[in-house]
């Protein structure tokens, strides 16, 4: 990571020498990724929605101007720019520095800094000590940056030499004396301290000075990382999950889009317009040829809408294809249409060779697929569904045709005969967005739909049952609990899985867990409550005024409802905290709650499908198993929902 | 007011309504000078732990009435911030670590180092020693029971254990070999009966004697259940004559028509259904092993004896899994359709059966 930081300013250094936007000229092989060489320079060339970066437009010039009323500067401090990674965050901002002319004051972390430290707290203070000066000086000295007294080289070199501090600056493009801070590279805040501190330091920033100068506005960018479901400490499960969000947002004013994934049609146009900048502009050492629309869909595909690796995966491909096509060395991008055709002619077993070489590493899956892949239990020679295309059937044959039938079994484990499974659990595991403990969750969540009795029923459950306990003992992460719970899961379910709509739902654990939680601190009050009556009743305070959590829960529960009836009635008792009803009022309801369903475009784990309809969602077009017709849903759950109540 | 449980509890060893022969070991305990480490284990609600504070008060007089409640907060090794409720006197220190989760070892080190290197600094104390008292002794993890331990043997010149748990069953042996094990059984009906008049006298009024066996019978042995129905009772209806209504806590009803629709229908909507219900009991803080325990007695009440041992014997197997795991939903689960197919192939049975003799 810090290695491709370094390259990425190494060649904004460089490109701020040559102002030259649209014309550009690479007259040399530089070996730097593409990532960094055709870097977007312009709002045309982002793959961004419109629409986004016209949002952190709008807050930019807000934050520089006040807006049309001149008002909302002071409420424009802080900007978050998150979404998953590769979405173009970083690349937003420094387009739309360019184009409204303000200067990026960016923080980074040094490592060399860090890794000398040997008494880690000591040093480690010292290193947000740094972190704090280098906000204040931003916020403060900006005519030492914005004047042009001395030329931008010079500037660089007096701020590192006289801080030792990382503090590094863009190279102002031209004397506004607007300039921002980027936070990217957050000191560490997971340590407690530190945190408070961060918080403190950027609100100290955000509180209007009475001094006629505002501070610059800054903007942190954060990444969401991966998901994870909850391990062993249920609060690993909060703030493993997205710490940075959350820790980072805990200051008001705060307030920014969140980036989607980037959708396919704007990265196909995005990186066709690169493989043309590529070929066309410097022909001398271009080599390779373009790769085939074939290949760019592939790479568009496989990218999940992080356009980072799918740059990353287009220039891969070209590498490897450099051995076979020797003969279109160098290419114009009128030519690229027929060659293109050529290489379609000479044959698509080469371009399938490169494109597995690239996708296989990249092809990530969609939780959702996941979920159907595993419930739908697909196995050899099942019929194929109805909804599917002749072309798919055709594929499911061919894998078909590749699956080795398990031996036989002796006649005493006949039970356990099953076809051959069409679902590859290493795949799955590699490929799996969520890890064991949460794709338990969504088994268990989902698995009853899919059974068409209680025998089936057990095989699953009891596999998670056994999953869990085995987890119990060893270590965070064993790698047994992915393989046990597909494995125990296909095994149980019915071969083929009845087709009745099923929908798959989000799992209801952690609303229930928060809801113990809550109760939890109920008995808590009462406990609490209890204490302080006793103490109050004029007997001295007793021995035992320990009632353990437990013995409230199950067993005060009568007297406090009596307790309730009684002051209904009006005899004077004095009250329980209110929130005794969390855990002693349980009426009997019929019927299920149903968990929120399952989306395609859902990346698993609680409130993070909230994300707002985008026009670009409409337009990805994701491959894997197809939706299941989710029309005629109504029929099954309807059944459920008629079960007559107990007595 | 208080509690009426915590009103008419005993405060001295004289008191103690019934194990009259328990009362008089600990005094002659007490007063002997040498005091050990002791075990008080047996059913909830049986008195345990008015026993231990009448033992303290003979220990150390009156003084160890005059309590404090502090909360203490405790860093687990992982930075996260515990706090733990203690109730102090000048002698002894009481502290429930199951509260702390999985730090509860963080705790029973950090505590009991601090009250071991520290002298009775009273010269007036009638003991040399301080006295902990550890509650819920079998929810401590291993690591805290190992921890203890050492601790015990370390430190005994300047401090006693009391430990306070419902079964021996869970805690290592060396723990239950260093201490002198006290088991507390339940009341026998006569005796509850006893107490309950007992407390009716006090309150001046009356106690019908069907009511009185009404209140016994329903609580099970649990002294502290009795009572506490007994109150309810009393508000609900003052005279306490007539046909007495015991209402039984809302979970347990709950879990009983959980029960009953375990027994109805063995269909994989019918898991969804009991499943539902498990979480409504689970966010409505009722440990999983009762809800489990409760269900099963309730189910094995309803089906034919054949079944009885087996589904007892998945309960605890289950009951064995969700003590190590994390999810007890699973578990439960697990033995809900574990039950719901044994119970099914029966069904079956007896209706084949029946179609046999027909034809």
């Amino acid at each position: 990571m810090p290695a491709a930081k370094k390259l990425r300013t190494a060649k904004l250094d460089l490109s701020s020498e040559r102002p030259t936007k649209k014309l550009r000229v690479y007259d040399t092989d530089d070996g730097r990724l593409w990532v960094d060489r055709y870097e977007p320079k312009t709002e045309e060339d982002l793959a961004v929605h419109k629409r986004k970066v016209e949002d952190v437009r709008r807050w930019l010039l807000e934050a520089f101007d006040g807006g049309p009323s001149a008002k909302l500067q002071k409420y424009r401090r802080i900007l978050a720019l998150t979404g998953p990674a590769g979405t173009a965050k970083t690349t937003t901002l420094r387009v739309l520095a360019r184009e409204l002319g303000f200067d990026i004051l960016e923080w980074r972390n040094s490592m060399s800094d860090r890794g000398s430290s040997r008494g880690t707290r000591e040093e480690f203070e010292a290193l947000f000590d740094k972190f704090q000066a280098f906000l204040t000086r931003a916020s403060t000295c900006q005519n030492v940056f914005s004047s042009n007294t001395s030329g931008p080289s010079s500037s660089q070199a007096r701020t590192t030499q006289s801080s030792q501090s990382s503090a590094q600056t863009q190279t102002p493009s031209d004397s506004s004396k607007r300039h921002l801070i980027l936070l990217e590279d957050l000191p560490n805040l997971l340590h407690l301290p530190t945190q408070a501190r961060f918080h403190a330091a950027l609100q100290s920033l955000c509180t209007p000075t009475a001094s006629s100068v505002p501070t610059p506005p800054i903007v942190v960018i954060i990444s969401d990382s991966g998901l994870r479901g909850e391990q062993n400490d249920d609060d690993n499960w909060e703030k493993g999950r997205q710490w940075g969000k959350k820790e980072v947002l805990d200051v008001r004013n705060v307030l920014g889009p969140e980036f989607n994934p980037i959708a396919p049609t704007l990265m196909t146009k995005a990186l066709q317009a690169l493989l043309a900048t590529h070929f066309s502009s410097s022909s001398s050492h271009a080599k390779g040829k373009p790769p085939t629309r074939d290949i760019l869909d592939i790479v568009v595909e496989s990218s999940n809408g992080d356009i980072r690796s799918a740059v990353m995966a287009l220039q891969f491909a070209c590498i490897a294809a450099l051995p076979s096509g020797s003969k279109s060395k160098s290419k114009s991008a009128g030519t690229k249409k027929q060659s293109q055709s050529k290489i379609k002619a000479e044959g698509g077993g080469n371009a399938r060779a490169v494109l597995e070489a690239v996708t296989r590493r990249e092809q990530s899956l969609v939780l959702f697929h996941l979920m159907g892949k595993v419930l739908y239990n697909k196995r050899k020679n099942d019929p194929p569904a109805t909804h599917l295309s002749a072309k798919e059937a055709a594929k499911e044959r061919d894998l078909d045709a590749l699956l080795v039938d398990p031996p036989p079994l002796p006649d005493w484990l006949h039970l356990h005969e099953r076809r051959a499974s069409r679902v590859c659990i290493e795949t799955l595991a590699s490929d799996s967005p969520i890890d064991s403990s949460l794709l338990g969750l969504y088994i268990h969540q989902n698995y009853t739909q899919f059974c068409n009795d209680v025998d089936e029923c057990d095989g699953v459950c009891d596999g998670l049952s056994w999953m869990d306990w085995v987890g119990g003992h060893l270590p965070a992460h064993t790698p047994y609990a992915f393989p046990v719970a597909t494995l125990s899961t296909l095994h149980a379910l019915p071969s083929p899985v009845a087709r009745r709509g099923q929908k798959v739902c989000k799992p209801s654990w952690f609303e229930v867990r928060t809801a113990e939680m809550e109760a939890w601190n109920g008995v808590g009050d009462v406990g609490a409550w209890l204490g302080r009556e006793e103490a109050s009743g004029g007997l001295g305070v007793s021995a035992s005024a320990g009632w353990s959590h437990t013995t409230i829960a199950t067993e005060l529960g009568g007297w406090l409802r009596a307790v309730a009836s009684g002051s209904a009635a009006g005899t004077t008792v004095p009250q329980p905290p209110r929130s005794h009803r969390l855990f002693s009022h349980l009426p009997w309801s019929s019927g299920i709650k149903g968990g929120d369903v399952l989306g395609e475009d859902d990346e698993g784990g609680g409130e993070d499908g909230l994300r707002d309809e985008d026009e670009e969602r409409d337009v990805r077009v994701l491959g894997g198993v197809k939706e299941e017709d989710l029309d005629d849903g109504a029929g099954w759950w309807a059944e459920a929902d008629d079960i007559e109540e107990a007595e | 007011m208080s509690l009426w449980v915590d009103k008419f509890r005993p405060r001295t060893l004289d008191e103690l309504h019934y194990h009259e022969g328990l009362s008089a070991r600990l005094k002659s305990l007490a007063a002997s000078g040498d005091f050990p480490h002791m075990l008080f284990y047996g059913p909830s609600g049986a008195g345990k732990k008015t026993r231990i504070s009448c033992t303290l008060k003979q220990l150390f007089g009156n003084g160890v009435e005059k309590l404090k409640i502090d909360q203490r907060v405790f860093i687990s090794p992982s930075k996260r911030k515990l706090e733990i409720n203690i109730v102090q006197s000048n002698f002894h220190i009481e502290i429930t670590p199951s509260e702390a989760g999985n730090y509860d070892r963080v705790v029973i080190q950090e505590l009991l180092k601090e009250i071991a290197q520290t002298q009775q600094v009273d010269l007036n104390a009638k003991q040399r020693f301080k006295v902990v008292i550890i509650n819920e002794a079998d929810s401590l993890s291993r690591d805290a029971q190992a921890a203890l331990r050492r601790t015990m043997e370390k430190y005994m010149s300047n401090m006693r254990i009391i430990l306070c748990a419902n079964s021996t069953s869970r805690l290592i042996a060396p723990i239950k070999s260093r201490c002198l094990l006290m088991r507390v059984a339940a009341p026998s009906p006569e005796e509850m009966q006893t107490v309950l008049e007992h407390v009716a006298k006090k309150l001046r009024f009356d106690l019908p004697p069907e009511a009185s066996q009404q209140i016994v019978a329903d609580s099970g042995g649990n002294m502290r259940k009795a009572l506490l129905v007994f109150e309810a009772l009393k508000m609900q209806s003052p005279d306490l004559s007539g046909s007495l209504k015991i209402a039984k806590p809302d979970w347990e009803t709950y879990c009983h028509k959980v029960a009953d629709l375990i027994v109805q229908e063995q269909t994989p909507a019918r898991v969804m259904e009991v499943r539902s219900k498990f979480y409504e009991l689970l966010s409505h803080c009722i440990p999983p092993t009762v809800i489990l325990k409760t269900v099963a007695e309730r189910v094995v009440e309803r089906v034919d004896e054949n079944l009885k041992a087996d589904i007892m014997h998945w309960a605890a197997f289950y009951e064995c899994r969700m003590r190590i795991g994390n999810k007890k939903i699973y578990h439960l689960e697990a033995w809900v359709v574990k039950v719901m197919s044994l119970y099914k192939v029966t069904k079956h049975f007896v209706y084949d059966f029946d179609m046999s003799e027909f034809e």
